[in-house]
């Protein structure tokens, strides 16, 4: 319990702290006000022209559609993440060695600060854009389950923590893993759902992407917020596409935890 | 003149000896920004795959307008691609005084070292979506070629405009790494037909912010669709760049020299 109690005081002090420091930038969070709402109102008139007649494509209506780019563009103002760059910064610099000493294990560290981080992303991003999608868009932003939305964003929040933080540690080897995050970027831009729903992709890519992370991190929380998940011909319930997250957030921690133990024998405490 | 292009040269020829020093680098970088920008038709063919289109348009030509609007990109990139990030880093550290001391004028400094040889593969990938897309539109006039061009390089002189805002912001919005976004997310309008927007959209694309003669309006000129009136737009497009000048070159005699 005491274990417990002392993790929680890191954790906040830690989040706390982050929030405090990306404060001072703020107004770049604001830059998403612009930037979300324009994207968002192109999506928006694109598949308005796209539909025509169509009710529906892909199996969602048009509404269900809006809602799922709605859904997308608020979801990834809560789940950004940068814990490549950093911790391959940290790795690139030797300041990693810092991190090593300490009482506190690196990757908790930086989940607290990604809490901190996204905190502050949850005001000058989330709600400010929830507030025009709804009253200027005209936009129904509920969810068809809040408990399990919520489940669901905090499993896609995870997911993209230790699939961005696994991606980080290939820096132990490579020093430099610029090249790999940005493939990852691509790669996870387009199958992640964000640019547009899975199904439209090929069923035998469907298929594969239930064994992929990319689909957990945009598209299972998106639908979930719709109400309706399906994916490569397989058709879940809420709960049981959660679970399902769940499951696969288990098994790409365990994949990190592998990743990491390896890279720590890689670590020589020396910058480039 | 001959110095500046002098300059010119010698910088293009600095950029790509630097390129080759680090050639695994530049192979790298230079197939994600092709791999990247050519795979955004990736949503058109798989709207067009489903069954359904933009209204009026084939697959095939959707397809022109975003390969237009790619190598347009490439090629505004190669000249301007470095400035916003060149201008936010002498900005942040406060060495900007170093290019105002040289005797060149500071715009054409910076644009001329920031030459970015890895957009080569942006553009070609674009010509090569470009070939593939025009061989299935049918035959096209020597007319339609001449005013595409015109519109391409009215095009591209919106993107160089956008560039020089976006760097001049940064004098004022200090480090701010998103300033790009904001241009990228006012560009996404010109990479569909400017039909499927509400004629307000439609008239803010054809003459505030020009965006829809980086793609849309060459591709309406090759396919025989361009009406007169488009043609009014290609004067908003060089003022658009004029005001870019103006503005990065009025943000230069704003400068404040402190760094940190």
């Amino acid at each position: 319990m005491n274990r417990l109690k002392y993790n929680w005081l890191i954790c906040r002090a830690v989040a706390e702290v982050t929030y405090k420091e990306w404060s001072a930038y703020r107004t770049h969070s604001l830059v998403s006000v612009i930037v979300g709402p324009v994207y968002f109102m192109v999506q928006y008139f694109i598949w308005t022209a796209v539909y025509g007649g169509q009710t529906t494509l892909g199996g969602l209506d048009l509404q269900q559609m809006i809602r799922y780019f709605g859904a997308t563009a608020l979801i990834g103002y809560l789940i950004m993440d940068f814990a490549d760059w950093n911790l391959s910064m940290l790795v690139r610099t030797g300041k990693f060695l810092t991190f090593h000493l300490r009482p506190v294990h690196h990757r908790s560290f930086a989940l607290f600060q990604k809490l901190g981080h996204r905190m502050l992303g949850f005001l000058f991003e989330f709600l400010p854009c929830l507030l025009i999608f709804i009253y200027i868009f005209g936009i129904d932003m509920r969810p068809a389950s809040l408990p399990w939305t919520l489940v669901s964003v905090v499993l896609a929040f995870l997911m993209n923590f230790y699939v961005n933080y696994t991606i980080g540690l290939t820096s132990f080897w490579l020093v430099q893993s610029g090249g790999i995050r940005s493939a990852f970027l691509l790669v996870s831009g387009i199958f992640s759902g964000a640019l547009i729903p899975l199904d439209f992709f090929p069923h035998w890519l469907q298929v594969t992407q239930l064994f992929l992370p990319f689909q957990y991190i945009a598209y299972m929380p998106a639908m979930v917020f719709t109400g309706h998940y399906s994916l490569g011909g397989l058709q879940l319930s809420l709960p049981e596409a959660v679970g399902m997250q769940a499951a696969a957030v288990l098994i790409m921690f365990g994949c990190n935890e592998l990743v990491r133990r390896r890279a720590m024998k890689q670590f020589t405490a020396v910058g480039a | 003149m001959k110095k500046y292009v002098d300059v010119y040269k010698q910088c293009m020829y600095s950029a790509i000896q630097t390129a080759s020093a680090y050639r695994m680098n530049f192979i790298v970088s230079s197939l994600i920004t092709l791999i990247g920008n050519i795979l955004f038709p990736l949503v058109t063919l798989l709207i067009y795959r489903a069954g359904t289109s933009f209204p009026g348009w084939s697959l095939y030509e959707v397809l022109l307008i975003q390969s237009i609007f790619t190598m347009s990109s490439g090629l505004s990139s190669l000249v301007f691609g470095g400035l916003l990030w060149t201008t936010m880093s002498h900005v942040r550290e406060g060495s900007f005084e170093v290019i105002l001391l040289r005797p060149l004028n500071p715009l054409f400094y910076i644009v001329a070292t920031t030459f970015s040889v890895e957009s080569v593969g942006l553009f070609l990938g674009g010509a090569a979506l470009f070939i593939f897309s025009a061989l299935h539109i049918g035959a096209i006039s020597a007319l339609a070629w001449l005013q595409f061009t015109g519109m391409f390089l009215a095009g591209t002189a919106v993107l160089a405009g956008l560039s020089l805002m976006m760097a001049a912001m940064s004098f004022k919005w200090v480090g701010n790494s998103r300033i790009s976004e904001l241009a990228d997310s006012v560009l996404h309008v010109g990479k569909y037909p400017l039909p499927i927007f509400p004629k307000a959209v439609q008239a803010a694309a054809t003459l505030i912010i020009p965006v829809g003669m980086v793609g849309y309006l060459p591709a309406s000129a090759l396919l025989g669709r361009a009406q007169a009136g488009d043609f009014i737009a290609v004067l908003p497009c060089f003022v658009f760049l004029w005001a870019g000048i103006w503005v990065y070159r009025h943000m230069i005699r704003l400068y404040e020299g402190v760094g940190g």
